[in-house]
């Protein structure tokens, strides 16, 4: 079980200074192949991010705690290498008719 | 005795030829002043002419015995010297014999666990050269046997109790490690946290490799075992993780192999070391740079910083630190030594066959190379894939086995002691109370996600359930094994068919805000009857899919 390394190591510091304001639900999409010489977990989230892919699920598909993602992602993204995007707000205030939709979905369960 | 008697009568002849010599001259000087003197005086003279020659002769008879007598003495004692002379010469080489060659001897037997007994039979009495060594020297050596006896299993006590704290606190130090790394997981969604859990577990990494220095220069294992292949890649962070700069550090072209399990605990701390000196002794602006490369011996791993360079006498009493510690470290000896490092190196590359050497480095500062032997190195599982925490997330859907791993991950997880937020303890679903409430992760989104379904779910719409299609549905038995994705209809073997990530999420809010799409239909035909529910049940996970 585990690995030899720590998650210190990955994302290189626990002084990793600002980070990028990274939601679970932003959408990170990779701007380029990953190079030789970038970490292995940051060539894995470039290859994860070749379609739109939220930090929420690179993080379950790492299995890495979420600021280890965002301390990756931070890196990436000052070297552009991935992109990300605010999920598409569709208005300030949810739709009433989302709203009730979900819910007779969750009455229906 | 015979031999030595006849030089004496062969000397005496010319000895007493030469001592009648004066009695033939007073003999003659008598006669001829009897024969020159008057007749009157002519009876006394030939009185006192006779009796001086008597005397003359007496004297050179007693004389000449005397001399044959020291001559016979001067021969004994010179016998004698050569004698003893020879003797002494016989002892010198006892003891010389005895102290380089019979106690070495005895004491290696000694060092192998032969008690001081068994060495004295099958040193001394099982050798013919030394049964009849004399009681003195027997006894001499019985008791230096003792006596080294007596200090091994002093100093054996010693190192054992202190290994023994060792692995204790290694023992602690890894359930630390552990549980931070959970607290980690818990609390990633919090930076704040989440960074003093990072520093706190980099803290716990530093005592675990001073407990594993301890243990190694105890003559034991360090730390723990792995039980596969570890990535090199992996190893070089493991000890990149165990020293206090580790920001420092700069891996470079790491070949891509593996390390078999057995090797991978020293691999880490070897390197570990190696990377505390370069850092340690470097200044702290300087990078330190890590390449691994194969060569016909194995795997070379090269540490290079940029600090002084050291000097040929630094250099020379550094490889006299290693070599020390291969040869076996006297622990007295490490008492004022500050650089344990060194010393742990060399014993792990006794111990597990690696090699190192420091030399001048290109960047003006220290080199170390170490040697990792090819018997522990493999191709490793995958060597192209990514290395090491999140390398079984490869690329969607390219390894069968990724869910399995995930799967069982939250199953076996241990509740850990502290207060906090357990996502491991299962809450109890709201809608069924009845019997086992866990709920088991049974299949796997497209994306990779896990979807759970509580148990009580199934069975409740299975009871009277007739449509229920007994084939290679979807509606597969909820068991706690684990389901490897892909094995249903919905997850379909080819990937070109798979809808591209984050599609889902748009395909479900058009689905909610009542857009029409194809097969939706049942989903949104309202409350399914009791019949259809394990139908109903797989078009959710289906229209989830889409």
């Amino acid at each position: 079980m585990g690995d030899p390394e720590r998650l210190y190591v990955i994302t290189g510091g626990p002084d990793g200074a600002a980070r990028a304001p990274l939601d679970l639900v932003t959408m990170i999409v990779a701007r380029d192949e990953p190079s030789p010489t970038v970490q292995p977990e940051q060539a894995a989230i470039l290859r994860l991010c070749r379609a739109p892919l939220s930090v929420a699920e690179l993080s379950a598909h790492l299995t890495l705690p979420f600021s280890v993602v965002t301390a990756l992602l931070t890196e990436l993204l000052t070297a552009e290498l991935v992109e990300s995007r605010a999920p598409v707000v569709r208005a300030a205030l949810p739709d009433r008719s989302l709203l009730e939709a979900v819910m007779h979905g969750l009455q229906r369960l | 005795m015979v031999r030595l008697e006849a030089p004496p009568n062969d000397q005496a002849s010319p000895a007493v030829r030469a001592l009648l010599l004066p009695a033939a001259l007073m003999a003659a000087a008598t006669a001829t002043v009897v024969v020159l003197a008057a007749d009157t005086a002519r009876l006394p003279l030939m009185l006192y002419g006779t009796a001086a020659t008597a005397l003359v002769g007496w004297c050179a008879v007693g004389l000449s015995r005397r001399r044959r007598t020291i001559g016979v003495l001067h021969e004994h004692y010179a016998h004698r010297l050569t004698v003893l002379e020879r003797r002494l010469a016989a002892h010198d080489e006892e003891t010389v014999r005895l102290g380089k060659v019979l106690m070495p001897a005895a004491i290696h037997r000694l060092r192998q666990g032969e008690s001081p007994a068994e060495v004295m039979r099958a040193v001394v009495d099982g050798d013919e050269r030394y049964r009849e060594l004399p009681a003195a020297q027997r006894s001499l050596l019985r008791s230096v046997l003792q006596i080294v006896d007596d200090e091994e299993a002093m100093r054996d006590s010693a190192q054992r109790s202190f290994v023994n704290i060792a692995r204790r606190v290694q023992a602690i130090v890894h359930q630390q490690a552990s549980e931070l790394r959970e607290m980690e997981e818990h609390h990633g969604r919090n930076p704040d946290v989440f960074d003093d859990l990072l520093r706190i577990d980099h803290g716990t990494a530093l005592i675990g490799r001073l407990a594993d220095s301890i243990a190694v220069l105890g003559k034991a294992r360090p730390g723990r075992q792995w039980s596969r292949p570890v990535p090199l890649f992996s190893v070089l962070r493991g000890a990149m993780s165990r020293i206090l700069e580790y920001q420092r550090v700069d891996l470079h072209s790491i070949a891509k192999v593996a390390v078999i399990g057995t090797a991978v605990e020293p691999l880490i701390h070897a390197c570990a070391e190696l990377l505390d000196n370069a850092t340690r002794y470097s200044p702290p602006q300087t990078r330190v740079h890590v390449t691994a490369v194969e060569v016909q011996t194995g795997i070379a791993i090269e540490i290079e910083d940029g600090g002084v360079s050291l000097s040929e006498e630094a250099r020379a009493r550094a490889e006299r630190m290693l070599a020390q510690a291969q040869a076996g470290i006297d622990l007295n000896d490490l008492g004022e030594t500050p650089r344990l490092g060194m010393a742990v190196v060399g014993r792990l590359c006794q111990m597990y066959n690696l090699q190192v050497s420091l030399r001048q480095s290109a960047y003006g500062g220290v080199r170390a190379v170490l040697i990792v032997p090819r018997d522990v190195v493999t191709t490793g599982p995958a060597p192209g894939v990514a290395h090491g925490i999140g390398a079984a997330a490869g690329p969607r859907g390219s390894s069968v086995d990724l869910p399995t791993k995930d799967v069982l991950r939250p199953q076996n997880r241990v509740p850990r002691p502290v207060t906090g937020p357990r996502r491991s303890v299962p809450l109890p679903p709201v809608a069924s109370g009845t019997e086992g409430d866990i709920p088991v992760v049974t299949e796997w989104t497209e994306n990779g996600l896990p979807q759970r379904r509580s148990r009580g779910r199934a069975p409740l719409g299975s009871h009277n359930l007739g449509l229920r299609t007994p084939g290679p549905g979807p509606d597969r038995t909820p068991g706690p094994g684990p389901a490897p994705r892909g094995s249903g209809q919905g997850v379909a073997p080819e990937p070109a068919n798979r809808p591209g990530p984050g599609v889902w999420l748009e395909a479900f809010t058009k689905a909610v805000n009542g857009t029409p799409q194809e097969p939706p239909a049942e989903a949104g035909e309202g409350p399914a009857g009791p019949g259809e529910r394990g139908a109903s049940d797989d078009v959710r996970g289906k229209g989830e899919l889409k």
